[in-house]
């Protein structure tokens, strides 16, 4: 029952992550993601991780993709055009590309994985946040650090630039 | 509901050991608070502040010392390893807000927000540098680097500006993302991330014949390969250092290229022994890649901003040679060249924003005509940065180049040792072409008039020169210096 589970799961977070990258438009691909991302979220269930799933559920399908959606809908013809990379160099990144899938495919065949028999579906949440206290106490106040820096850069490139903040004169005229 | 156990003498423990990111933050958020409550004609004030936070950051680290701190159950840990690249960072650090005093009002980045991501990038720099956990080194470099994106769009009303930002910013993302993802692969077939365990079972444990270890391994290598700008992943470099305001470039080739070296010394010395039969090659193949791309890509440069750029992704190859020689000798070379490259780089990029009359066109090689015979010192220093960085004795380049291929020499590997100094003796090129431009080309019209600098940038140059100087002639102590750095690593 649960190997059905996570084939079908796998299927649809694989599927539609491939929809995201083949699809011209900008929504399809957004709305593949919704799938992507939850394909993942049940994953995450099914290895009893539930508050992971819960948090991807909230932050990436609930922030993240809403964030994307609403920029897709508040900018003009973005809609419409034509996004995904018309790029040159298709053949040698398709090498690469190729030759890292076979790479990687190889590893996660040859590796014997350590399996954990009889998942135990028990809540997480107060093993996670006693971790954060204790174990991972640094990485915590280092994530609050790394947060403060995107507030201050965000708030400092999205603001209206004054004429007081512009370039100095000096800097702008030529010679 | 349990409670937590709380030992005391592990937290004051823990707290040491990031005393010195801690002033940094807390130098940051006041600096914050403090532009608010300062008047336009006050800000000068965040400049002095901020130096004054960094320089009691670097009394701390010293006052630490080289005894191994332990912090966090092995997440990050201060020793003599920490100590000399929180010293580097620092220096540069302190340099940079030293040219900004007096300069920033100029360059229009007098705002407490300039300053206060400054020092956050720093922050994550020591944290980088002092990580033996990888995830610790994950966040290390995102702090380091997410300030710097922002740092490099500073200026927005210039499209050169936008556009590095953009670009590094793009690509800086897709590095992190490789190297979480090899971290992870890392994760999956050892079940730790503490560098010390991942030792005992890379050397000793087998590892070496794992392909997800492998995998792992070379994909953090990616990740590296992007922050320290190693081809093929150096493309946002030129970019990235044109578009930043010239203040921030000097910052992200000194600072942030010791702190991403800091983080892979640590893990090439440490992890790369017990994969070495399949990792050596590709270090080699990356390092005489990097110096012929860089020193090739900068021939052709009329941009001195970018000559610099292209140099800079040169000597990231140049300090991969002490990393694939991989024994002592060759980090203590590396962490040696990090040190003198820190300051060069510094001085180099200090004297051309004192000529050049504003960004992107005024870093023009051509507006360097005539200035070596009427602005003596300026031509003196600018020639001295250079000839440092091309690896003519008696500079602190030689030293450190000298070293770097004795060590490769030393192990064998004659044809890196040979291939270095062919691309040295090519990168003399580009550098003395500045030169002969500031001393032989007659001016078209009037010679640039540079700016007078301010007391604390004339303060940096002459610390630059100094030091250049110095560890040229007598580089014994700091050698000795980088020599127990490496040693503590490897205790």
């Amino acid at each position: 029952m649960a190997d059905l589970v996570f084939v079908l799961l796998s299927i649809l977070t694989v599927v539609s992550a491939l929809i995201v990258a083949g699809n011209s438009s900008v929504i399809y691909s957004a709305v593949g993601l919704l799938f992507t991302f939850m394909g993942v979220a049940g994953l995450y269930v099914l290895a009893s991780a539930d508050f992971l799933a819960a948090t991807q559920m909230l932050v990436y399908v609930g922030g993240i993709l809403v964030l994307i959606l609403f920029a897709v809908f508040l900018s003009n013809r973005i809609s419409d055009a034509k996004l995904s990379n018309p790029t040159h160099m298709r053949v040698p990144s398709a090498i690469v590309c190729i030759a890292l899938f076979g790479l990687m495919s190889n590893a996660a065949v040859t590796t014997e994985w350590a399996v954990k028999t009889n998942v135990e579906y028990a809540p997480t949440t107060a093993v996670l946040g006693r971790l954060l206290m204790t174990k991972y106490l640094l990485p915590f106040e280092v994530v609050s650090v790394l947060l403060l820096a995107a507030l201050i850069g965000a708030a400092l490139l999205s603001r209206p630039e004054s004429a007081k903040a512009a370039l100095k004169p000096d800097m702008e005229e030529g010679q | 509901m349990i409670a937590i156990p709380f030992d005391s003498s592990q937290v004051m423990q823990g707290i040491a050991s990031i005393a010195p990111e801690a002033i940094l933050v807390c130098t940051a958020i006041t600096v914050l608070m403090a532009d608010l409550f300062l008047a336009e004609d006050g800000k000068w004030l965040l400049c002095w502040l901020s130096l004054a936070g960094v320089l009691a950051a670097l009394g701390e680290v010293y006052l630490l010392g080289s005894s191994r701190i332990v912090g966090f159950s092995g997440m990050i840990t201060s020793d003599g390893f920490g100590m000399f690249f929180s010293t580097v960072v620092l220096s540069a650090c302190a340099l940079v807000l030293l040219m900004a005093t007096g300069w920033s009002e100029r360059a229009g980045t007098q705002k407490g927000e300039f300053y206060s991501l400054i020092l956050m990038s720093t922050t994550g720099m020591l944290i980088m540098a002092k990580g033996t956990d990888l995830m610790t080194i994950f966040l290390g470099l995102e702090t380091l680097s997410i300030p710097i994106y922002v740092l490099v769009g500073f200026q927005r009303s210039r499209m050169t500006a936008i556009e590095g930002a953009l670009k590094y910013f793009l690509l800086g993302a897709f590095g992190a993302a490789f190297m979480l993802y090899g971290m992870a692969l890392i994760y999956a077939a050892t079940g730790t991330t503490k560098i010390p365990v991942l030792v005992y079972m890379s050397v000793g444990g087998g590892m070496a014949g794992s392909s997800l270890f492998l995998a792992g391994m070379g994909l953090l290598l990616v990740g590296f390969a992007f922050k320290v700008s190693l081809f093929p992943f150096h493309m946002w470099t030129p970019d990235a250092y044109e578009g930043a305001p010239t203040l921030v470039t000097a910052f992200m080739s000194a600072a942030v290229k010791a702190a991403a070296f800091a983080a892979l010394v640590r893990v090439a010395m440490l992890l790369f022994p017990g994969v070495s039969p399949a990792i050596g090659p590709v270090l080699w193949v990356l390092a005489v890649l990097t110096m012929t791309v860089g020193n090739i890509s900068a021939l052709g440069q009329n941009n001195v901003k970018r000559i610099l750029a292209y140099s800079s992704i040169a000597h990231a190859g140049y300090i991969m040679v002490g990393l694939v020689a991989g024994d002592l000798l060759g980090s203590q070379a590396a962490l040696f060249y990090l040190l003198v490259y820190a300051f060069m780089n510094i001085g180099a990029f200090g004297v051309l924003m004192l000529i050049s009359q504003k960004e992107d066109d005024g870093y023009d090689i051509h507006n360097l005509r005539g200035i070596g015979f009427k602005y003596p010192v300026l031509g003196a220093l600018l020639t001295l940065f250079l000839v440092s960085l091309a690896g003519i004795p008696p500079t602190g380049g030689f030293i450190g180049k000298f070293y770097l291929f004795s060590a490769a020499v030393k192990n064998g590997y004659i044809w890196l040792a040979i291939l270095g100094v062919l691309n040295s003796a090519a990168s003399i090129y580009y550098y003395l072409r500045i030169v002969v431009y500031m001393y032989f080309m007659t001016p078209e019209g009037e010679v640039v008039t540079p700016h007078t600098p301010p007391f604390g940038y004339a303060l940096a140059l002459c610390a630059c020169a100094a030091v250049v100087l110095v560890l040229g002639m007598i580089p014994g102590a700091v050698l000795t210096m980088a020599e127990q750095s490496v040693l503590s690593l490897l205790m």
